[in-house]
């Protein structure tokens, strides 16, 4: 490479407070235009915003997670710019004194772990939503005043396969929190990276911005794209415009959109309404028992603790419900891999089958731990046991409930799995004499028709045994 | 009998009624006052039974009555019903009280005289050739008319007590959160307050008790810590040579009553009184260019039709929706925020702000006075349609109604006489949540009385 590469990311979210972030709408996505609007939001004279305890309380909670100096008192600033949608004409963000800062990240590159410096957490409102009809303009204010959260890392991705691993990762940390429903493709997690390269040892070059990135996979794509662009310009002699440019999925390429010369002088000012917010103790406590295991401990830990393949523990580690019960189902006893592969099989095939998360179906740590323990005692079939896991998913019953109703249960009672064999053997005269002739082909085929006869109860380790004395023996 | 009695008396019945509001109007038509009278409200009947029951009130243009347009005396609003009302509002509607009018004042609380007013001019009901005041005047110029017997105003550098003493009434800035500004379009938010206008004492203390207390729809507003009520000790100006001489020698006088009434008195020297009215411009002006940055036309107010694109239609809505005092607060504050200036003017500003506040809480903890007297504006009031005193002597002229805005202290401006015909006012300044402290010692230095009406009105068939 000849050119070394800065990329910075700025994270939006919108956190999953029930009201909006200085009122009391609901924060709620997908109504019909202008319904979840109130005087405060629409900047009514005479308003005034409140601020949100509970987003509060996620913001400190993302920020102490991103290990950030948290503010012992965070402000709120007006961010002044007309503009249609913006109702109030000017955005309440945090400038002065953010929520947090000076935080770092770890992600996970392949067998590497990266840290990433955060800049800054600060908590603000979004604006409402312009669409443009022919000769008309409308503004769609439920989105107005929504709670958001902006993460800005420090220029430390190197290329669009980092930057993707940090989405990834921080999507995750997200969801885990439970702060953000991390949905890209809706809008709720919302990515702009600003991209830089120089000659190595050169520091920063000019930096472009990047808006406009709605998935994990297009911001690899949009600061690839974007890297290449900067170096063909700087190998032909061109110098690179500080700008703002959208990106287009469609083209796959990127594109001016405004240079700096358009830059606002947004006036950051306190806003005089809102008194700055301080935590006390107890809030600042009770961040700490929110604090769970982050996704990329988790899974480096089922990597080291148990020997899970990276694959599976990176998949049991991206669903905070899924993690929780392979840990509670392991903590009861059950074998890790073989809950892992339950659970990154059967579990999730049925769950996604059937339109369902871990907490709205009838699955738990005891009833999968208990379906493992029948299969490893022999009292239930890996096939019939795949039945019964995928029954505990749909129905509010135990496992050993589900296979005695379903007469699942396999016999261990020798007498009558001699009699399958005798019956068997009588019926299928050719293939016995085959085999006592020298010929074992036939054995798999006798054990099947033994099989058919139990209707799955028999258990097939002990037929095999009892069928081959039968063979044998005679 | 209490004032606030009287008038329920006066009020019983629908003929009564009907008679108050027909000599109102009547009255109203000189002094243009009132912006919107409607004498039956605008909306439904006051909520309950209550201690205001019955009580006509007016609302300062800028405080949102559901029902009743919320103009802010300007263009930009001038048919713009609020869709609610203020928390003050509330409270005396559910105590029984009933608002019946807006009043008018100089556009978005930006002036001295109630002449930057958007459809009328009010008149000052001593002298109509003389200005009421502002920019709260309407509301002021009604109540010492004795139209109704109180209003809520805005008071944010001056805005009810300055009118309140040219018109010769009680005007009373409550300590900064005392009273919610929910409803109150904001000027400046950090010095914003809704006060009351009235004739007497017990009014006066009676509405703002009503009003008070903490609301959760505005976060600035506090609970107040007791103080004690009594006032041995106002500290007193010394140089009054800014004073016109009426006011001043009115000042002495009113110095020397004071003593006679075994009060003591001490000298002290107001903190940065000379940087008052620069601090006060940047802050406020700053704050005005964002809060009115909200009028643009897009979902209410005043829009200019058939712009080519949305952009458009902002800025000529806000050319054509702003009057000229407006924009040149707009301007100055846009231009003090710009991030290359803000350490120049906006720092300095909150500096010389935090000093002045410190200079004041000292004058209370060190020089060990309850309260401070000084002039309400350092003038009566002057002639209507007049270049004099020029823009920016008005505006120097705001300075002692400026330092308990900037400091959010509890002020009050009370009439102290007249001479020329025209109303004389002072002002008695408190420490933060003092509020009964003034009304303790207006008691003893006006007595029960109403303030006299102005000589050409008599009163409104039985009002006091």
């Amino acid at each position: 490479m000849k050119y070394q590469s800065f990329i910075g990311l700025e994270i939006h979210i919108h956190l999953l407070t029930q009201t909006k972030a200085f009122c009391a709408c609901p924060n709620q996505y997908g109504a019909p235009p202008n319904t979840h609007v109130c005087p405060i939001c629409l900047g009514y004279p005479g308003t005034l915003p409140a601020a949100n305890a509970e987003a509060m309380r996620m913001s400190y909670l993302l920020a102490r997670a991103l290990n950030c100096e948290l503010a012992a008192t965070c402000t709120f600033d007006r961010k002044n710019y007309f503009y249609p949608d913006m109702a109030k004409s000017y955005q309440l963000t945090q400038f002065f004194a953010p929520v947090g800062r000076n935080g770092w990240f770890d992600i996970s590159l392949g067998s590497e772990t990266k840290r990433i410096r955060i800049h800054d957490v600060h908590y603000e409102e979004d604006a409402g939503k312009m669409i443009h009809a022919g000769k008309h303009s409308l503004v769609d204010y439920n989105r107005a005043g929504a709670s958001l959260l902006e993460i800005v890392t420090e220029p430390d991705l190197s290329s669009g396969e980092e930057a993707e691993a940090y989405v990834r990762e921080f999507r995750r940390l997200v969801r885990h929190l439970g702060v953000c429903d991390g949905n890209m493709e809706e809008g709720s997690l919302r990515c702009d990276a600003n991209i830089s390269i120089n000659l190595p040892g050169k520091g920063l070059g000019t930096k472009t911005e990047v808006k406009n990135i709605n998935s994990a996979r297009f911001v690899r794509r949009a600061i690839a794209y974007e890297i290449n662009r900067q170096a063909a310009a700087k190998d032909n002699g061109e110098t690179i415009v500080q700008e703002t440019r959208l990106w287009d999925a469609d083209k796959g390429i990127t594109l001016p959109m405004r240079t700096k010369e358009d830059a606002h002088d947004y006036r950051y000012f306190p806003d005089p309404d809102l008194p700055p917010f301080s935590p006390d103790d107890a809030f600042l406590a009770d961040l700490e028992t929110r604090l769970c295991e982050l996704p990329l401990q988790r899974k480096q830990r089922y990597e080291r603790d148990f020997s899970i393949p990276a694959d599976t523990a990176d998949f049991l580690a991206e669903d905070q419900q899924l993690a929780q019960l392979f840990d509670d189902c392991v903590a009861l006893g059950a074998p890790p891999k073989v809950a892992a592969n339950w659970l990154a099989g059967t579990v999730q095939a049925q769950l996604k089958r059937t339109e369902r998360r871990v907490a709205d179906s009838h699955i738990s740590p005891q009833r999968l731990a208990q379906a493992i323990a029948l299969v490893e005692k022999g009292r239930l079939s890996a096939s019939r046991a795949k039945e019964v896991v995928e029954l505990i998913i749909l129905e509010d019953r135990d496992p050993e409930e589900i296979m005695t109703a379903h007469g699942w249960e396999q016999t261990s009672n020798a007498g009558e799995i001699d009699a399958w064999i005798a019956q068997v053997l009588a019926d299928n005269e050719k293939v016995v004499s085959d085999i006592r002739g020298g010929n074992p082909k036939g054995i798999a085929f006798l054990m099947g028709q033994v099989m058919k006869r139990a209707q799955g109860r028999a258990d097939a380790r002990l037929v095999k045994e009892k069928l081959e004395q039968a063979l044998t023996g005679q | 009998m209490e004032p606030l009695t009287l008038w329920q008396n006066l009020l019983r019945d629908t003929e009564r009624k009907t008679t108050w509001a027909q000599a109102l109007a009547k009255r109203d038509a000189v002094i243009r006052s009132l912006l919107e009278f409607h004498p039956d409200g605008a909306c439904a009947p006051p909520h309950s039974e209550g201690a205001f029951q019955g009580i006509p009130f007016v609302v300062d243009s800028r405080i949102a009555a559901e029902g009743f347009r919320l103009t802010c005396s300007s263009r930009m609003l001038a048919d713009f019903v609020s869709p609610y009302s203020a928390t003050a509002v509330l409270r005396l509607q559910n105590a029984g009280a009933q608002v019946v009018a807006t009043g008018n004042a100089d556009a978005f609380g930006m002036g001295a005289s109630t002449e930057n007013a958007a459809t009328s001019v009010t008149r000052n009901p001593w002298n109509n050739d003389c200005v009421a005041g502002g920019a709260s005047g309407g509301a002021a110029a009604a109540v010492a008319s004795g139209l109704v017997p109180f209003a809520l105003a805005a008071d944010t550098g001056g805005a009810l007590r300055q009118p309140a003493s040219l018109c010769g009434c009680l005007g009373l800035r409550p300590t900064y959160g005392a009273v919610s500004r929910h409803g109150l379009a904001a000027h400046a938010s950090s010095m914003d307050t809704i006060g009351v206008l009235a004739r007497d004492i017990a009014t006066l203390r009676r509405v703002y008790e009503c009003i008070a207390g903490p609301d959760e729809r505005d976060p600035t507003t506090a609970s107040p810590t007791p103080l004690a009520s009594s006032a041995q000790r106002v500290g007193v100006l010394d140089d009054l040579s800014d004073l016109s001489a009426p006011v001043a020698q009115n000042y002495r006088d009113t110095v020397a009553a004071l003593r006679d009434l075994g009060i003591e008195t001490r000298p002290i020297a107001l903190p940065l009184l000379p940087h008052a009215v620069a601090t006060y411009y940047v802050i406020a002006a700053a704050e005005a260019s964002t809060s009115l940055a909200r009028y643009t036309g897009v979902s209410y107010g005043f829009r200019q039709p058939d712009t080519a694109t949305p952009e458009e239609m902002i800025r000529q809505t806000r050319s054509l929706g702003f009057n000229d005092e407006n924009k040149l607060r707009i301007l100055l504050g846009t231009h003090a925020l710009r991030a290359e200036n803000y350490p120049r003017y906006i720092a300095r500003a909150t500096q010389a702000r935090a000093a002045i506040r410190q200079g004041m809480a000292a004058l209370f903890d060190n020089v060990d006075v309850d309260l401070i007297l000084t002039p309400t504006y350092p003038t009566q009031a002057f002639p209507l349609g007049t270049d004099a005193p020029h823009s920016i002597e008005r505006k120097h002229a705001d300075r002692y109604t400026i330092l308990p805005s900037l400091a959010g202290l509890p002020a009050a401006s009370f009439p102290t006489g007249t001479a020329n015909d025209l109303p004389l006012g002072l002002q008695l300044i408190a420490p933060p949540f003092g509020e009964a402290r003034l009304f303790d010692a207006l008691g003893r230095i006006l007595g029960d009385a109403p303030c006299p009406l102005p000589p050409t009105m008599t009163a409104l068939g039985g009002q006091p």
